[in-house]
C-alpha cells in the first residue's frame, strides 16, 4: 500500500502563544541605500524578526517547495494554536496554495504578547492535528469508492510538523504524551465513524525554535517509537537561518528529494538584461551564478546506481548536512525541436526562488528554451544527462539515457516491407495527419453514443480511411485538385445541405472536365504505351469516385444523395453502351435484367459494405453497378437515355416514364440556390445538349469496352 | 515474469524499464562439465557437447527472430573470462562456444562480478539484461563455491558484497544439464533457488526432463525461447490502414504498485492510433521504454501474392521482394511523420499509451519508433488525460489555428508554481534588503514611478502581514518619512504627498487594525490636484 504514505497528510501546528512574539534577535539592515548618501542621514536601526515570523516564513518555504514539486496528492493542513486552535485550510486539494495560507494567516497576526500565557498552548493545535489525521482526504475518498469491498486496505498515515517553543525535556515527552494519547482517543472515535479514518502511522517532528544567542533548553533527539502508531523526532534550532535550513532539510527527507546545483550559466550573454548586472553590483554581491534546484530523488538514480554519484561533483553544504549534484550549463541550440530519449520527468523548485540567479534560469525556461545539462566527468569527456525544459508553466528536470543504445544501427526502414516503394503519399498522408491531430476537451464530455473524446478521434480515423489508397500509382481521385472538396467532405460524420451542394458542384465539375476531355492524372504504371485511352481514364476515375463515396454511404441520407449525384451524372460506363448495341437487336433482355436486379438495388448498400475492403468493394462494383443500372428504378439508364437521344430526337422531358433524378436535381438546385452562381457545365447539358459527351458518337465505344479490363 | 515498479506519485515514479534486453551467456568451463553422459548405442556425449547443442539452438533462433538483439559470451571456472563481448554475430558467438576449452572448478561469485561489471560497462545501471547461466549444477567445493558465497552473505563488508541483486534490472535464466532428482540429491537445487532469490525472483531455473540427450536439451531450450525470446508479433492500426509489425526489442509486462494487489500490464498485440501531435507539443516525454516498429509480411500475405505459383521453400526470398515492393502503412507512416515533425499517439492497453515516431541514427538510417509511456490515464501532465482528447474537428475552431500559428498544449497547470508567480521570500536578509531597496529606488523617482512603487509597496505589504512582522512595517514607515524630508526642493510636489500617505497607510497596517490590516486590501495611490507626470501612470 503505497499510494497514501506519511507524506499523503502534512498537519502544521504552529506556536501562536504570546512568547512566540518574542525576538529572533537576528537583526535585518534594511537601510542599505543609506549607507552611500553621506554624512547627516541617521540609518534606520536594523530590524528583528519575532519567532513567530521565522516559524511562519520558514513553514510558508517548506510549503512552496513541496507544492512546486507536488501539486497534488501531498496536502497540509496548516493549524495555528493560542488559546484555542485556528484551523488556516482544510485537505481539499483547492486550499492547497501558498496565497491561501499567507492571506490566512495575515488574518491571524502575530501573537498578542499581553494575552494572558496561562490560557494559552501549542497542545489545542496538537489535538486538531490528530482529529484533522483522521479526516479522509478526497484521495482517500474516491481510493475506497474504487476499492469499495476492499476499502480498509486504504492506507490511513499522516505528519504532524509542530514549531513550538518548548520550556524542557519534560514539556516535550508532555507533548508527546498528549499526542500518543489523543491518536488512542480518536482512533476509537474513528473505528466507529464512516467518515473517519483511524490513523495507522503518525511521525511527530517536535521542532523547538528559541531565540539567538540563548541557550537552548531542548535537547535534539532521533526518531523514536512512542508506540505502534506514533513515532516522534526532537530538532532544537536557533530561529533564523538554521531554522530555514532545518526546514529544508527536513522537507527533503519528508518527500524524497534531492538537489542538483545548475553551474557555469552564462548569464551575461544568455539570460539576463543589464539592469540585472547593475543591480549585482549595486548589491555588492559576488557573480555566484549557480542555482540550486530541489527535485524527486530519482532523477538521480542514474548516479545512485552506478556509485557515480561523486563523480557527478557532488559537495557538501551547510556542514555536511546537504549534498547537492553539480551539472554544468550546456549552451542551448536555437530553438531545436527533437525528440530526447528521456526517461523520467521530475518537477523543480528552485531553493533560493527570488535570488537573481534563480529568477533568470526559470524565466529563461518558462520562455520555452530548453538547455542541456552535462555531468562533469573526471575523464574530462561530456556526458549530456538531463535538460531543464517547461511545460505549461512547469519546469521539469528531465532525465536523459547517456549509456550506449540496444537499438544502435537498425536496418533503415526503407530495407524492410514496403521499402523500396517510392511513391507513397506521404504529402497527403501528413495533411491527413493534421487533420487528425488531437486537442483536450473538458473532462467527462461525452457525445450522443456516450463516447469519449479519445474514442472519438478514433472514430475520426476510422472513417478517413475507409478508401485510402497509400501510393499515387494506387489512385486517380487523390491526385486531382478537383476532387478535394468532395473528398474533404464526404468523411464527415454528417454533412450539411451546403456540403451536399459542394459535394453535387465537384461532381458537375468532374462531368464538365470529362467534356472538355481534360487529362486526368492516371498512372501509366504496368500499362503498355501511353496507357488507358481517355474516356476509360474518365471510368477509372469515376469508378474510384464511387469507391470513396459508397465507403461513406451508410453515413447518413446525405451522404446516399453524393453517392445518387455521381451514379447520375457519371459518364457511361462501356458495358451500357455495349448493351445498347445488344439492346437494337434484342430488347426482351433488359427485362430479365430488370428482375434480376430489382432486390439488390432496393437494398441501397447496407452497413456490411463498409466493413469490406475497399479492393474487395472493388471486385464486386462492376456487377453491382451493373445490376443497379439495369433496373428500371435505377436513375441511371432514365437519364441516360434521353441525353444519348437527345442528339437525335427527344428532349428528356418527353421520356417516358418516371421523371430522371438529374431532372429532379436540377430542378430542386435552381430552385434553392439561386445565390449560387449556375455551374457553367450544368447550364450547357441543358441548353445545349449536343456538346455533353460529344465524344460518344465517334467511334471509341470499343476501345472503351476492351480497356475496361485492366482497370487496375 | 512481470518486472515490478513502484508508484510513488502520481507522476514520478520508478518502473524497472523494460526494453532492449541485451543477454550475457555465462558457460559453466569447469572440469566437472565434460563428464559424459550415459547413452546407450551411438556415440559418447559429455555435458558439455549437450550445452554447446542447447546453446547453438539459442543462437539460430536468435539470429533468425532476434537479429538486433545484443549478446555476449563469458566462460568461467575459478576465473571467468569474456569469449565474446556484446555483438550482434551470432556466428561468431557459435564460433567461440565450439572453441572453448575447460578449465578447473566451478566459482559462481566472482563469475557473477564479472558479469555486473561487463553489462554495466557496456548499458549502464538502467538497462535491462538477461543472464543465461549454463551449468551442470555442480557448483563448486570450498571457498569460492556457491555455497560458501551463500553461507557468508551476511557478513561481507560493503566492497565485498555479492553481486546480486544486480545493481540494474535482470532476469537470471538457470539451465541447468542436470535433471531434477539430480540437483536435488544435493543443496544444488536449493542453492540456485536461493540465488534467484536473490535476483529479486526475477528468474528461473531450467533442468532436463529423462535421460541426458540432445533431445532432452533441446527442449529444455524451447522452453527457454519460449519463455524470454519470443518475438512480439502486433498489428498497427490506423483507422483502417493497417501493418503487421514485430516490435523490438519484446515489451515486458508493466507492474504499477497502487493500493491492491497489482496486475501486470502486458502491451496488446492490436495496437492503435489514436490521433496525432506536433513533436514540439509532446515535447521529450519521459518514457519507460523505446522499442523498433518493424514492418513483416506475414505468411498469409505472401501466400496470397505467390498463389498460383509453386509452393517451394525457394520462393522465400523472392516472397521478401514482393514484401519490399508491396506498399506498406508503417513505411507510409514513418515518412509523413518523419515530413511534418509529428508524432502518433497510440493505445497500448487500457488506459497506457505511447507515441510512435521516426528517428534517425548518425548514418541517417531512418525508423519507425515506438516509445512506452508510463501506464495511466494521464502520462504526461502537458497532455492532461488521454480520454479528453478529441479530434480538432469537435473543436468549435480549429485549436491550432487556421495558418498553425497556436496550439492547445501544453495545458496550463490551475496554480502557477511559485517561481512563476513573483513570491516573496525573506529566508535570506538580501531577500528583503532588495525588497526594501525596490521601494527606495521608486520613491526616489515619484510621481514618474507611482504605479510601481505602490505596487511593490503593495507586495511587501502583504507578505509582512502574513508574516506577522509589523516590524517591518513600522520601519518602512520610517524610511518612507525620511525619504520625504530627504527630498530636493527641485522635487514635484506630488512626491511628498505620495510618501507620506504612503507611510501613514503602512504604520496604520502594523496596528492590526482589521480596517487597514486587511491582505487583500491594496494602498492606492493618494488623488491630488496636482496634475504632473503621475496622472497617466496612477491606478
Amino acid at each position: 500500500i503505497m499510494m497514501f504514505s506519511v507524506s499523503h497528510k502534512t498537519a502544521f501546528v504552529v506556536d501562536h502563544c504570546p512568547y512566540m512574539a518574542e525576538s529572533s534577535r537576528q537583526m535585518v539592515e534594511c537601510d542599505m541605500l543609506t549607507k552611500s548618501r553621506g554624512q547627516g542621514v541617521i540609518p534606520l536601526a536594523p530590524v528583528s524578526k519575532s519567532l513567530w515570523t521565522c516559524a511562519v516564513e520558514c513553514s510558508m518555504e517548506y510549503c512552496r517547495i513541496l507544492y512546486d514539486v507536488y501539486p497534488t496528492r501531498k496536502l497540509v493542513h496548516y493549524i495555528v494554536s493560542d488559546s484555542e486552535f485556528h484551523s488556516l485550510n482544510s485537505w481539499r486539494q483547492e486550499d492547497q496554495s501558498t496565497q491561501e495560507l499567507m492571506a490566512a494567516l495575515a488574518s491571524v497576526g502575530p501573537p498578542n504578547p499581553r494575552e494572558d500565557p496561562e490560557c494559552c498552548s501549542v497542545l489545542h493545535g496538537l489535538v486538531a492535528a490528530v482529529e484533522s489525521l483522521c479526516a479522509i482526504t478526497q484521495y482517500q475518498h474516491e481510493a475506497r469508492r474504487t476499492l469499495m469491498d476492499v476499502a480498509d486496505r486504504v492506507a490511513n498515515r499522516g505528519r504532524i510538523i509542530c514549531l513550538t517553543n518548548a520550556k524542557s525535556d519534560t514539556h516535550v515527552r508532555m507533548l508527546e504524551d498528549c499526542v500518543s494519547e489523543t491518536i488512542q482517543e480518536q482512533n476509537k472515535l474513528a473505528a466507529g465513524s464512516d467518515r473517519l479514518m483511524p490513523i495507522q502511522r503518525c511521525e511527530l517532528v517536535l521542532v523547538h525554535i528559541y531565540p539567538q544567542g540563548d541557550d537552548t533548553l531542548v535537547s535534539d533527539r532521533s526518531r523514536k517509537e512512542l508506540s505502534s502508531v506514533l513515532s516522534s523526532e526532537v530538532h532544537s534550532v536557533r530561529a533564523g537561518r538554521h531554522l530555514a535550513s532545518k526546514l529544508n532539510i527536513l522537507v527533503q527527507q519528508h518527500f524524497d528529494l534531492a538537489s542538483t546545483t545548475i553551474t557555469n550559466i552564462p548569464m551575461k550573454s544568455f539570460l539576463c538584461v543589464s539592469v540585472t548586472l547593475k543591480e549585482e553590483q549595486h548589491a555588492n554581491t559576488s557573480a555566484n551564478y549557480d542555482v540550486e534546484l530541489l527535485h524527486h530523488r530519482d532523477a538521480h538514480l542514474e548516479f545512485i546506481k552506478s556509485g557515480d554519484l561523486h563523480m557527478a561533483g557532488s559537495t557538501s553544504r551547510d556542514s555536511g548536512l546537504k549534498e547537492t549534484v553539480t551539472l554544468k550549463w550546456c549552451t542551448p541550440r536555437t530553438n531545436n525541436v527533437e525528440l530526447h530519449y528521456c526517461t523520467g520527468a521530475y518537477r523543480i523548485s528552485p531553493v533560493d526562488v527570488n535570488s537573481r540567479p534563480s529568477s533568470c534560469l526559470t524565466n529563461f525556461l518558462l520562455n520555452g528554451r530548453s538547455v542541456l545539462l552535462e555531468q562533469p566527468r573526471k575523464s574530462g569527456s561530456k556526458v549530456i544527462s538531463h535538460m531543464l525544459s517547461s511545460h505549461g508553466g512547469e519546469i521539469f528536470l528531465h532525465v536523459l539515457n547517456s549509456t550506449r543504445s540496444t537499438l544502435e544501427d537498425p536496418p533503415s526502414i526503407s530495407e524492410g516491407c514496403g521499402g523500396r516503394v517510392t511513391d507513397y503519399r506521404i504529402t497527403d498522408f501528413g495533411e491527413f495527419m493534421r487533420e487528425n491531430r488531437l486537442t483536450p476537451f473538458s473532462e467527462g464530455v461525452l457525445d450522443a453514443s456516450g463516447r469519449t473524446s479519445s474514442e472519438r478521434a478514433k472514430a475520426q480515423l476510422e472513417r478517413h480511411t475507409r478508401y485510402w489508397p497509400m501510393i499515387i500509382s494506387q489512385t486517380t481521385i487523390f491526385n486531382m485538385q478537383a476532387v478535394v472538396p468532395l473528398a474533404n467532405l464526404i468523411v464527415k460524420e454528417s454533412l450539411s445541405e451546403e456540403d451536399v451542394l459542394t459535394c453535387q458542384k465537384t461532381v458537375f465539375n468532374l462531368v464538365d472536365m470529362e467534356r472538355k476531355n481534360d487529362p486526368l492524372p492516371i498512372s501509366t504504371v504496368g500499362s503498355r504505351g501511353k496507357g488507358p485511352k481517355r474516356d476509360e481514364q474518365y471510368r477509372i476515375m469515376w469508378n474510384e469516385l464511387e469507391t470513396l463515396v459508397k465507403a461513406h454511404v451508410g453515413s447518413s441520407e446525405r451522404h446516399q444523395r453524393v453517392l445518387e449525384c455521381i451514379s447520375a451524372c457519371r459518364s457511361k460506363p462501356p458495358e451500357e453502351e455495349e448493351r445498347k448495341k445488344r439492346g437494337r437487336k434484342r430488347e426482351d433482355k433488359e427485362d430479365k435484367a430488370e428482375k434480376n436486379g430489382k432486390d439488390a438495388d432496393e437494398k441501397a448498400w447496407p452497413d456490411s459494405e463498409r466493413l469490406k475492403g475497399p479492393q474487395e468493394r472493388e471486385k464486386e462494383e462492376q456487377t453491382e453497378s451493373e445490376m443497379i443500372k439495369d433496373s428500371p428504378d435505377s436513375p441511371e439508364p432514365l437519364n441516360k437515355k434521353p441525353r444519348l437521344m437527345s442528339e437525335e430526337i427527344q428532349p428528356p422531358q418527353k421520356s417516358k416514364g418516371p421523371v430522371s433524378l438529374l431532372t429532379m436535381w436540377t430542378n430542386r438546385i435552381t430552385a434553392t440556390s439561386r445565390k449560387h452562381e449556375v455551374f457553367a457545365g450544368r447550364l450547357n447539358s441543358v441548353n445545349n445538349k449536343a456538346e455533353l459527351y460529344q465524344h460518344l458518337k465517334e467511334d471509341n465505344g470499343m476501345d472503351l469496352h476492351e480497356n475496361g479490363k485492366a482497370t487496375r | 515474469m512481470p518486472f515490478v515498479a513502484l508508484k510513488l506519485s502520481e507522476f514520478t515514479s520508478t518502473y524497472h524499464r523494460s526494453g532492449a534486453m541485451p543477454t550475457v551467456v555465462l558457460m559453466d568451463s569447469s572440469l566437472s562439465m565434460t563428464r559424459p553422459v550415459s547413452q546407450e548405442g551411438s556415440e559418447e556425449f559429455q555435458r558439455k557437447n549437450l550445452a554447446v547443442h542447447g546453446l547453438t539452438m539459442l543462437f539460430e533462433h536468435m539470429a533468425t527472430n532476434y537479429k538486433l538483439e545484443f549478446t555476449s559470451l563469458v566462460a568461467f571456472s575459478s576465473l571467468w573470462e569474456l569469449m565474446v563481448p556484446f555483438t550482434r554475430d551470432y556466428n561468431t558467438l557459435q564460433e567461440a562456444l565450439s572453441n572453448l576449452e575447460d578449465y578447473d572448478k566451478t566459482c559462481l561469485e566472482s563469475a557473477l562480478h564479472g558479469v555486473s561489471n561487463i553489462v554495466q560497462q557496456e548499458w549502464g545501471s538502467t538497462c535491462p539484461c538477461q543472464v543465461v547461466l549454463v551449468t551442470d549444477g555442480a557448483l563448486g567445493i570450498g571457498r569460492g563455491s556457491l555455497r560458501h558465497s551463500l553461507h557468508t552473505l551476511k557478513q561481507r563488508v560493503e566492497d565485498k558484497k555479492f553481486p546480486l541483486p544486480f545493481p540494474f534490472p535482470a532476469k537470471m535464466f538457470i539451465m541447468c544439464i542436470a535433471n531434477v532428482e539430480e540437483l536435488q540429491s544435493t543443496d544444488a537445487m536449493d542453492n540456485l533457488e536461493q540465488l534467484i532469490g536473490l535476483n529479486g525472483g526475477e528468474g528461473q531455473i531450467f533442468t532436463m526432463e529423462g535421460p541426458l540427450c540432445l533431445k532432452s536439451v533441446q527442449s529444455m531450450f524451447g522452453k527457454l525461447i519460449d519463455q524470454a525470446y519470443t518475438p512480439f508479433y502486433a498489428v498497427l492500426h490506423c483507422g483502417n490502414l493497417a501493418s503487421d509489425v514485430q516490435v523490438f526489442p519484446r515489451p515486458e509486462p508493466v507492474l504499477v504498485d497502487e493500493e491492491v494487489d497489482p496486475i501486470p500490464k502486458a502491451v496488446q498485440t492490436d495496437l492503435e492510433i489514436v490521433g496525432f501531435i506536433e513533436i514540439a507539443d509532446i515535447s521529450s516525454p519521459p518514457v519507460l521504454s523505446r522499442h523498433l516498429v518493424l514492418p513483416i509480411a506475414v505468411n498469409k500475405e505472401v501466400d496470397e501474392v505467390g498463389a498460383g505459383t509453386t509452393e517451394d521453400a525457394e520462393e522465400e526470398p523472392s516472397a521478401n521482394q514482393m514484401a519490399g515492393k508491396s506498399p506498406n502503412f508503417c513505411v507510409l507512416l514513418h515518412g509523413s511523420l518523419k515530413v511534418e515533425g509529428m508524432v502518433a499517439l497510440v493505445q497500448l492497453g487500457p488506459e497506457w499509451y505511447g507515441m510512435l515516431y521516426s528517428q534517425a541514427d548518425s548514418k541517417k538510417k531512418s525508423n519507425l519508433m515506438m516509445s512506452l509511456f508510463e501506464p495511466g490515464p494521464e502520462p504526461l501532465p502537458w497532455l492532461g488525460k488521454i480520454s479528453q482528447l478529441g479530434p480538432i474537428s469537435d473543436a468549435a475552431e480549429n485549436p491550432y489555428g487556421e495558418d498553425d500559428s497556436k496550439s492547445p498544449f501544453p495545458l496550463q497547470p490551475k496554480n502557477k508554481r511559485s517561481y512563476a508567480q513573483n513570491v516573496t521570500v525573506w529566508i535570506k536578509a538580501n531577500g528583503l534588503q532588495t525588497d526594501v531597496q525596490k521601494i527606495l529606488r521608486n520613491a526616489r523617482k515619484l510621481p514618474e514611478k507611482t504605479q510601481t512603487f505602490y505596487k511593490e509597496l503593495n507586495r511587501l505589504r502583504k507578505a509582512a502581514l502574513a508574516f506577522g512582522f509589523w516590524e517591518l512595517l513600522k520601519g518602512v514607515a520610517e524610511l518612507l518619512e525620511r525619504e520625504c524630508t530627504l527630498l530636493p526642493d527641485s522635487a514635484h510636489p506630488d512626491a511628498a504627498f505620495q510618501l507620506s500617505h504612503a507611510a501613514q497607510q503602512l504604520k496604520l497596517a502594523s496596528t492590526g487594525d482589521s480596517q487597514y490590516s486587511a491582505f487583500n486590501h491594496n494602498i492606492t495611490p493618494l488623488h491630488t490636484d496636482f496634475s504632473g507626470g503621475g496622472a497617466g501612470d496612477r491606478m
